[in-house]
Formats: C-alpha cells, structure tokens, sequence
C-alpha cells in the first residue's frame, strides 16, 4: 500500500476505487473523452462535499453555533460574525450597499493582512539579503555582489513605459535573459517532479494494485 | 504535388500525438517493474539543501515540541510524501512531539491520514496531537499564533501547549509542509513577524521553488526542501541514519525506486523536445505547402 489507505478490507476497496478512478482518468489519453468527464465531475462533486463536511463540522458547528449556544453573552464577536454572514448569505435580496458590507470586510482584511506581510517579512528581509555590507568579504562578498547585479537586472526589466536609454534597455535586456534562464532551470526541475509524480501513480498502479514486483 | 514520405512515416506523423503519453506511461512501467538499477539514484549526490534539513531536524529543538504545519495540495503531495514521512520519521525517533494544524482543506484531508499512519506505526500517543483545521488561511494562520490550541484537544501534550500560551510560540520548531494556498511564504509573512525566535523548516513541492528559495537562502527558513532530488537525497541521508532506521515507527516510504523511470521518461521528453525543434526547421514538404 501507499500508506494513504491501509485498512484491512475497507483498504481493499479503497485501492480498487483509486486504481479504477486512475485508470478511468487516463482514458483521456486513448481519445475517449466521455470516462474523463465522469471522473471531473466525480472530483467536482467529492471535493464540493467534503468542503461542507468541513466547513459544517470544524468550523460553524465548534467555532460559531456551540460557543454560542452555551454563552451567548460571552461573544459579541461571534454574533458579529453570524450577522455578517447571514447579509452574505441574503445579499441577493439587500440592498446593494448592505449586501456589500461582508465582501468589504473580507477584502479589506485580506489585503491588509496581506500587505502588511508582504513588506515586513519579504521585501524588507529580501531587500536586506542583496544589499552589500561593509563588512563582507570573500564568499559572502562576492556572493552579495552576484546577488545585487541580478536583482538590480531584473528589476531593470520589469520597468515598463518610461523611457530608457540604449544602455538601460541593454542591461534590462540581461535581466530578462537572467530570468529566462531561471526559469528554464525551473522548468527543468518541474519536469523531473511532475515524471515523479507519473511514476507514483504508475508504481501505485503495477506494484500495489496489480501486485507486480512487490 | 503529393507527401513523398512513406505511408508509414506519415501514419506515424499522424497518430504520434496520441502514441506519445502512452509511450511515456509505457517507459514508466517499464522502468518501475525493472526497479533499482545501480548507480543510477535519483537523489543528489551532495546534496547541501538536504545535509541541511537533516541537521535541522538532528538539533536540540527539534526533539521538543514540533508544530506541523500540514498543507499540501491533493495534486502534488506524492511528489514530496517520501520527504515528508523521512522527516517525521526522525522527528518521532528523536522523541519529539508531533501537532498536526492545517489551514487548508486539501491539507485537513492528508494529515488526518498521515495522524492516521503515524498513531497505527507505534508512535506514542502522547506524542500526537490533532490540533485540527483552522478556517480562514492567513488569517486563521494569524489566530493560531494567539491560539492554536482546540477546546477539545486534552492530554499531557495539549495542557502543556496551554500552559506555555497555547499559541505558535508554545512550540520549539515548526515543520511546514506547504502547498499553493498555505506555504512557507505564508508562515515568514504572518507568522515570523510575530514570532520571530520560531524556528521554521519547509518542504515543498519543485513548483513553489522559486517562491520558497528567497527564504531559505536569507535565513528565514532555517532549511528547506523544495526539488525531487534534493527530497530524494534528504529520504537517502534519513534511510542511512542508525538512529532513525529499522524503527517501526518510521516507515519512511515503500514507494517503487523512481530513478530509472524517471530517467526513461526525461529521455523520452526529450526526444519529444529534439523532434519539436526540429520541425521548426524542417523544410515542409509538398503536401504540407500545398496546405499552408
């Protein structure tokens, strides 16, 4: 077994379900479309009600409805939550600017929770991790300097619509060069998982199914 | 004018788009019956990234209390799943305690199974703990850091977690096992800022590198791993350690040797690739001008 199901008969059954679903996925690959949708819908639908399943059992019934059964008193919040929800929930028959007051919420903590993360615990961090100290020498220095030119190159090309001299233009050429380049190495590793994860489903397929070579 | 080429050629020509995939799942299967070849390994050699993850999880940290941070994508999670139990593997052999959280419902699904794997491979009760699904991703990523700890959670383990905050900062080290809703970007962003002295390892799938790389490199992440090789050299390094081996709590992977048929398969990609760039520069022939 692959570890993922292991349980005794019910574990039987379970390999016959993936390996069937596996096989009925790859029918895709012989030209027969029909099989494929049935697995695209069976995914649609599975993961459709699993996602209630958990939203219903690990987040509105522990974290909304008992709370506020048992103390109701004891969270304001909570009852902020259930009436923000509910004009979600009805915002097809409010008015506009109601309806509108959770998506607003949502988004604008999202974005802030976002930014605000964004810039102290990447672009502060990465800025510092190019800049070159004083004090560096050796590896670390030559290192830094790598570092620099390629992030100041790259930078370069992502400025798009002023107006650049021959030389910028060069140099932002180099930066997309640099990051074709990366990308290409980026390419190549992702070629090599996604064989990886074709291979899992081939083994899981001969060796634990069919039973071959285990 | 007509196609001078032979009949065969041309029908090949026309069914080799549809012969190539099953040519490839053909070389696998090939590749996974013949099984481990010598000399042929999928780790790298020398691999820095994987010594690094393997220190990290030998330190003195990593033997308390360790949060798991589980969530990974459905789609992906084969590609890391060797790397993932190796290093659960040494972190229950080492003693350490294990918390599953996860903030994402495809993350939910795979650690119950993985709490599953681990409580029926002898690893102490004790030392696990279900800390469940938090709702909300980075929010609920920002609320785990006041509490991560469910009403309902009880035992030795759960109560000393209270007792120290019951927050993120209760624990010594987190492993997180990311996916593209939650990963360790998620983590350096809305957590290290909050909790700066946690330390913080990653395994990730190849297609999050270019995000997760940055901050591993400065210092953000204390190791990361984040290509097939490099996991593939970390499961080796775990699977030759005397003090994580042959324990029964530490099944690391039972998966098939994937070098050959990954090797197969990248040949075969290639040669896909050779004959693409060469059509770019073959000279059509009289039937294909005649139909351009």
């Amino acid at each position: 077994m692959t570890g993922l199901v292991d349980l005794g008969d019910g574990g039987a059954v379970a390999l016959w379900v993936a390996a069937l679903a596996t096989l009925v996925t790859w029918s895709i690959l012989f030209g027969v479309n029909r099989p494929f949708r049935w697995s695209q819908r069976l995914l649609a639908g599975l993961a459709t009600g699993y996602l209630a399943l958990i939203a219903i059992r690990e987040v509105i019934v522990p974290g909304l409805v008992e709370p506020l059964l048992a103390a109701p008193a004891e969270h304001p919040a909570l009852w902020i939550a259930l009436g923000l929800g509910i004009v979600l929930l009805g915002a097809r028959w409010l008015p506009p600017a109601i309806g509108a007051l959770p998506i607003a919420v949502l988004l604008g903590a999202t974005a802030a929770f976002a930014l605000g993360g964004a810039i102290v615990g990447t672009v502060i961090p990465q800025l510092a991790g190019v800049a070159l100290y004083p004090s560096a020498t050796g590896g670390a220095l030559s290192s830094g300097i790598v570092a620099a030119i390629t992030a100041v190159l790259v930078l370069l090309a992502f400025v798009h619509g002023q107006p650049r001299s021959r030389a910028v233009a060069g140099l932002a050429g180099a930066g997309r060069w640099i990051m074709l380049g990366g990308l290409g190495v980026w390419l190549g590793y992702l070629i090599v998982a996604r064989l990886a994860l074709l291979a899992d489903r081939v083994g899981f397929l001969v060796v634990d199914w069919l039973g071959i070579g285990r | 004018m007509t196609d001078r080429r032979s009949p065969a050629i041309r029908a090949l020509r026309r069914i080799g788009p549809r012969l190539a995939p099953l040519t490839l799942i053909a070389v696998i299967v090939i590749g996974v019956v013949v099984g481990s070849v010598g000399g042929l390994r999928l780790g790298a050699p020398r691999s820095a990234a994987a010594w690094a993850f393997q220190a990290a999880l030998d330190g003195a940290v990593a033997r308390g209390r360790v949060l798991v941070a589980f969530d990974p994508d459905i789609g992906t999670y084969a590609e890391i799943r060797p790397a993932v139990r190796a290093a659960l593997a040494q972190l229950a052999a080492h003693g350490a305690s294990l918390s599953f959280i996860s903030f994402s419902p495809e993350g939910r699904a795979l650690a119950v199974a993985e709490l599953d794997r681990l409580g029926r491979g002898s690893v102490q009760a004790s030392h696990l703990l279900d800390l469940g699904f938090r709702a909300g991703a980075e929010a609920g990523l920002i609320g785990a850091v006041r509490s991560a700890i469910p009403d309902a959670a009880s035992g030795a383990l759960a109560d000393g977690l209270r007792a120290d905050g019951g927050g993120v900062a209760a624990f010594d080290m987190t492993l997180v096992v990311g996916g593209t809703e939650i990963g360790p970007r998620s983590w350096v962003e809305q957590v290290a800022p909050r909790v700066p002295q946690l330390r913080a390892l990653a395994i990730v799938p190849t297609v999050l590198e270019p995000l997760a790389a940055p901050y591993a490199r400065s210092g953000q992440l204390a190791a990361l791993l984040a290509t097939t090789r490099d996991a593939a050299a970390y499961v080796d390094l775990v699977r030759g350690d005397p003090t994580v081996a042959g324990r029964p709590a530490t099944t690391i992977s039972d998966l098939p040797p994937a070098a050959l048929p990954i090797l197969l398969g990248m040949l075969l990609t290639l040669g896909a690739l050779a004959d693409a760039i060469a059509a770019r520069f073959r000279r059509p022939t009289d039937g294909e001008e005649i139909a351009a």
